[in-house]
């Protein structure tokens, strides 16, 4: 195997501390090669050493051979130089790298008319749409299009700059099932058209999907890598059994529970943003101790019926009904991006304190709580932003669960957290729903996830 | 100005570029001429109004510290003064106009509906008529007097501190975290002390400094065409054009109140730079 990107003894530095160590990897035309990890493991690093995007005092040290040229000995300017060229990037969160002041087609055409000097930009650019079906978006903005459309702009935009290193970061994040395997196909044509490509994630099953080699990080260390089937079917290392068993579909299957009595129900709701027609006429019921799935394709208005359940949004027509006696903030909500539930200033101990102060809570109790979810204690002088996704959003159910819920809105609760913290969130939910009577509406568009967490699951659309 | 604010009000500002270079510069440059002027009529004992006829446009150094104007009367303690003068005037300019503004901007954001249309009506009436004619047309009620300037000009600054407030409030109050402390429990005045005041903060210290140094220059250079205080007023604008007639003997004596001028107001952009500049 002739392999073009050569990462050879890559080890990344801030002041004293190492991020990553000794990596080496190889990347051969029709061989993609695959970082598994979690977040902090220093998959993001080794790419963005490779774009030469390091933050400003994170040192790279090493080879980064491209086609026998070592990019680490570059200059800043050279780099940028192959940036769309040479080495293109599918970031991770597509619509915060597209413009917001532009239109689908012209993100697309920009590509063709600067990049390859075509004069036919236009026609390339509706061609290029129409190939990854965004045809009837073409003259939208990005803040018009659904995450998978946006994506899909990404990968056209990727595609049309036909760069020869194509590195996708978390690619399938926040995807439902079918616009994921739509990802696979895309990007198994790209490697098929000769492409190198490297895939940062956490999704075992992206990687499966993806073949070639695989390379599983943790704490800035290759701990194992090799051929994807192989690494993942017999996995020698005890952190690569981790990270697949902590992958939904491998997950046992949550034991069938006696729901009790109704907490809260919804009956006729209707619910439009303008003329778009979100639901009609919906009823919807949910028992303590019960888990229900709410699934549907991003746009369906599994969110607002979600918020309306909870009190936060309110029906055009139809009534919520909640079990009588039951205090308003006993109906509590998880949110898809943790840091969002967060004051960014406060640590995680005045919020605690605050709420504590709020509602007369018991100290020991917290404490309990806090030990119970696996938070050590000097967490509460961090701030949120210095917490990952992981703990924060177990620190948000720690809030929740102090005041006693009866029903817990999950939106998108976990599908920002690698598979290991996934995991964990999800058995705190379950415990508690098989423990207290918690009744918990758990929207995701995570089959595999939805059929293993939840008593039973609706579609919305 | 608006694009500024709205820049700089991004969710992920590091904690550390809070006191960069510049603003400590600035805090100390201001630090220094405010005990100039809090602590210079204090020490210096010269009266500003009392007249030395035989030491008109004394040097620098004789029996005055920074020299004498055209009637005799100690330029420092004029100086002094008029520091003060100028720092007072702007001070309490920017803290009339700051106070109604941020709450004014809170509630429309809060409130929404007619309020909020009414009060955004209001402020793009101000915003239209060009500050200084707002406080032109003011001082024509009674020109030369202390209240009508001060009213003018407050008139005419509340309105960045509104809209600032209201489009910052406007945005923290669709974000998720304040939803879920509304869900946890937590009423209106906690939102609003812990939520809300804390990001807002750190704008209205970059305007507050802006909305100084504009009222500093607007005190000076009303003064200056003899619309603003007058003489014997130790005024930094009207020093300026007393003593102009006098340049070819005392050149120093006009570029001090200009140069003190030009400090005051350096200090408190310098100031507004720091919340500004990455």
């Amino acid at each position: 195997m002739t392999a073009a990107l050569h990462i050879e003894d890559l080890t990344i530095r801030t002041g004293d501390r190492v991020l990553v160590s000794g990596f080496s990897a190889a990347v051969g035309r029709g061989a993609p090669l695959t970082l598994l990890g979690e977040s902090g493991s220093g998959k993001s690093l080794v790419a963005q050493a490779i774009m030469g995007t390091l933050p400003p005092g994170v040192a790279a040290q090493g080879r980064i051979l491209l086609d026998g040229t070592d990019l680490l000995r570059l200059g800043p300017a050279a780099r940028r130089a192959l940036w769309g060229r040479r080495i293109g990037l599918l970031p991770q969160e597509p619509w915060t790298a597209l413009d917001p002041t532009m239109r689908a087609e012209g993100q697309l055409a920009e590509v063709h008319r600067y990049v390859h000097g075509r004069r036919d930009a236009g026609r390339a650019a509706a061609a290029g749409l129409g190939e990854v079906g965004l045809a009837d978006a073409a003259r939208h903005y990005p803040f018009q299009m659904s995450g998978g459309m946006c994506q899909r702009l990404a990968l056209a935009v990727a595609h049309a700059a036909g760069t020869p290193l194509l590195l996708a970061d978390e690619p399938s994040k926040g995807l439902d099932g079918a616009l994921r395997a739509d990802l696979v196909a895309r990007l198994r044509r790209e490697v098929e058209a000769g492409r190198l490509l490297l895939t940062i994630t956490h999704d075992v099953g992206l990687a499966r999907a993806l073949g070639g080699t695989a390379c599983v990080m943790l704490d800035g260390r290759a701990v194992e890598s090799g051929p994807t089937a192989r690494l993942l079917d017999a996995p020698a290392h005890a952190y690569t059994r981790a990270l697949i068993a902590a992958d939904p579909a491998a997950w046992p299957a949550r034991p069938p529970g006696e729901p009790g009595p109704p907490v809260i129900a919804g009956t006729g709701l209707s619910k439009a943003f303008g003329r778009r027609r979100l639901f009609a006429d919906l009823t919807v019921e949910i028992r303590a101790g019960e888990i229900l799935a709410l699934a549907g394709p991003s746009g369906s208005g599994k969110t607002t019926l979600g918020n309306i359940l909870v009190g936060t949004e309110r029906p055009d027509r139809g009534a919520v009904r909640r079990a009588p006696g039951a205090a308003p903030v006993r109906f509590q909500k998880l949110y898809q991006d943790p840091p969002a539930a967060f004051v960014p200033h406060q640590t995680m101990g005045q919020a605690l304190d605050h709420l504590a102060r709020r509602h007369a809570l018991d100290p020991a109790r917290i404490a309990h709580l806090l030990a119970r979810l696996k938070l050590p204690a000097n967490l509460r002088k961090q701030r949120p932003g210095e917490l990952s996704g992981g703990e924060l959003q177990r620190f948000a159910l720690a809030r929740v669960l102090l005041l006693d819920p009866v029903f817990l809105f999950a939106d998108e609760a976990t599908s920002r957290l690698d598979p290991l913290n996934q995991r964990e969130v999800a058995e705190i939910l379950r415990e508690a729903s098989a423990r207290d009577g918690l009744a918990v509406l758990f929207v995701t568009h995570d089959a595999d996830l939805a059929g293993k967490i939840a008593d039973r699951s609706i579609a919305l659309r | 100005m608006m694009l500024q604010m709205q820049g700089l009000a991004g969710p992920d500002r590091p904690a550390a570029t809070a006191w960069p270079l510049s603003r400590r510069i600035g805090l100390g440059l201001l630090a220094l001429l405010a005990a100039f002027a809090l602590l210079g009529p204090l020490l210096v004992d010269a009266d500003p109004a009392r007249q030395d006829l035989s030491a008109s446009l004394a040097p620098i150094g004789s029996d005055f510290l920074l020299g004498a104007d055209h009637y005799g009367r100690s330029l420092l303690a004029r100086l002094a003064h008029g520091a003060r003068l100028s720092f007072g005037m702007a001070l309490l300019t920017m803290l009339s106009a700051a106070v109604p503004g941020l709450l004014l901007g809170v509630l429309a954001a809060w409130r929404g509906g007619v309020a909020e249309r009414a009060l955004v009506a209001l402020s793009d009436i101000v915003l239209a008529l060009p500050g200084l004619l707002l406080v032109l047309i003011l001082l024509a009620f009674a020109p030369g007097h202390f209240l009508p300037l001060y009213l003018g000009l407050s008139l005419a600054l509340w309105v960045e501190f509104f809209r600032v407030a209201r489009t910052t409030t406007a945005r923290l109050l669709v974000e998720p975290r304040i939803e879920a402390a509304r869900l946890l429990g937590f009423g209106t005045p906690y939102i609003l002390r812990h939520q809300v005041l804390p990001e807002i903060a750190p704008l209205l210290l970059t305007l507050a400094a802006f909305a100084m140094g504009t009222a500093i220059l607007a005190i000076s250079t009303l003064s200056a065409i003899s619309v603003g205080l007058q003489p014997p007023t130790p005024e930094l604008g009207s020093m300026i054009v007393e003593l102009l007639p006098y340049y070819a003997e005392a050149p120093l004596a006009v570029l001090m109140p200009g140069l003190l001028i030009f400090l005051l107001v350096l200090g408190l952009q310098l100031t507004a730079r720091g919340g500004t500049v990455r």
